[in-house]
């Protein structure tokens, strides 16, 4: 079967086609999450919040840095904001597959609690070579957050679809 | 431990990386070790498995676990050179992303936590799979002296 979702990329399988429709057209990102092993190792899920899409890193115990605070491990929080920006650059732009960070920075606003993390990501421009994304991490309160981060992704060209 | 302890003694700094690392239950989980306290350089490695992978059909790892792999070792290497057994907290950090670590091998780790001042500790890391010349990320990072007093 040809996807028709997809014609950015005609490499592309079948089933990352899928995938890609579910989440864009449909808004189920289950399929999404499992292909990609280190986002499913950190529990992450997406959600749609009206216009935007949440990014939520459920809690585990296995996530603190810190015991005596109790704090979350300072990378499981870059992860997710990561993660984010990057599904959300795919997601929304015409993307064939998770695009490649060029680097990745993070300021930390506060000490991140034992409890869930949720991101929201914003494309801020998008250009033939590279796409700059930013993101904010919050846990209890949104207008608290517990981190910022700022990623450049390489962008692939989209490759004429050959309708024939 | 007291705050007289010689940093500098590279069986001390063993001790305290090792008791530093086990502080850290998502080191456990993510299987982080201590390959040398230094110093100055410290060394870790993150076994690899795939549970790290970003792109299963290129077999390569996400670069967001190598992230988390440099933040904690920058701040062991900041903790073995502050002059106390001291709380730090990572204030910022970033990656550069030079190239793509593959699966099957593990990631390394050498950070250099090369200036410290009365509130902050600044600190930098190359990351690659074996070849230091061949690094996968670079990571600059800068961290506070939170000041708590911290009993490993």
């Amino acid at each position: 079967m040809k996807s028709a979702c997809c014609g950015a990329d005609r490499t592309l399988s079948d089933a990352a086609a899928r995938r890609l429709h579910d989440a864009r057209v449909g808004g189920d990102y289950e399929g999404l999450i499992a292909a990609i092993p280190f986002a499913r190792f950190l529990g992450l899920r997406i959600v749609d919040a009206g216009p935007v899409r949440h990014y939520v890193m459920p809690y585990r115990d296995s996530h603190i840095g810190n015991a005596a605070k109790p704090a979350l491990h300072g990378g499981t929080v870059a992860g997710v904001l990561e993660l984010a920006m990057q599904l959300e650059t795919l997601i929304s732009q015409t993307q064939p597959r998770l695009p490649d960070p060029v680097d990745f920075t993070i300021d930390y606003w506060r000490s991140a609690g034992p409890a869930d993390c949720f991101v929201e990501a914003r494309v801020i421009r998008v250009g033939r070579a590279v796409a700059q994304v930013q993101a904010e991490c919050w846990q209890d309160d949104r207008q608290r957050p517990v981190a910022f981060a700022r990623c450049d992704f390489v962008m692939r060209a989209a490759e004429p679809v050959d309708e024939g | 431990m007291t705050d007289n302890i010689d940093k500098t003694d590279p069986s001390v700094r063993r001790e305290i990386a090792r008791r530093f690392t086990d502080a850290i239950p998502h080191n456990h989980a993510i299987g982080l070790t201590l390959v040398d306290a230094g110093p100055p350089v410290v060394r870790t490695r993150l076994a690899y498995r795939e549970d790290f992978l970003g792109n299963v059909e290129a077999g390569l790892w996400h670069t967001a676990i190598a992230t988390t792999a440099a933040d904690s070792s920058c701040g062991l290497a900041v903790f073995l050179a502050v002059p106390s057994l001291e709380a730090v907290a990572t204030l910022d950090l970033r990656m550069d992303y030079l190239r793509p670590a593959v699966a099957g091998r593990d990631l390394e780790v050498e950070a250099n936590c090369h200036h410290v001042t009365r509130h902050m500790a600044f600190v930098t890391a190359l990351l690659h799979q074996g070849d230091p010349d061949r690094p996968t990320a670079r990571c600059t990072a800068t961290f506070m002296r939170t000041g708590g007093a911290l009993i490993p």
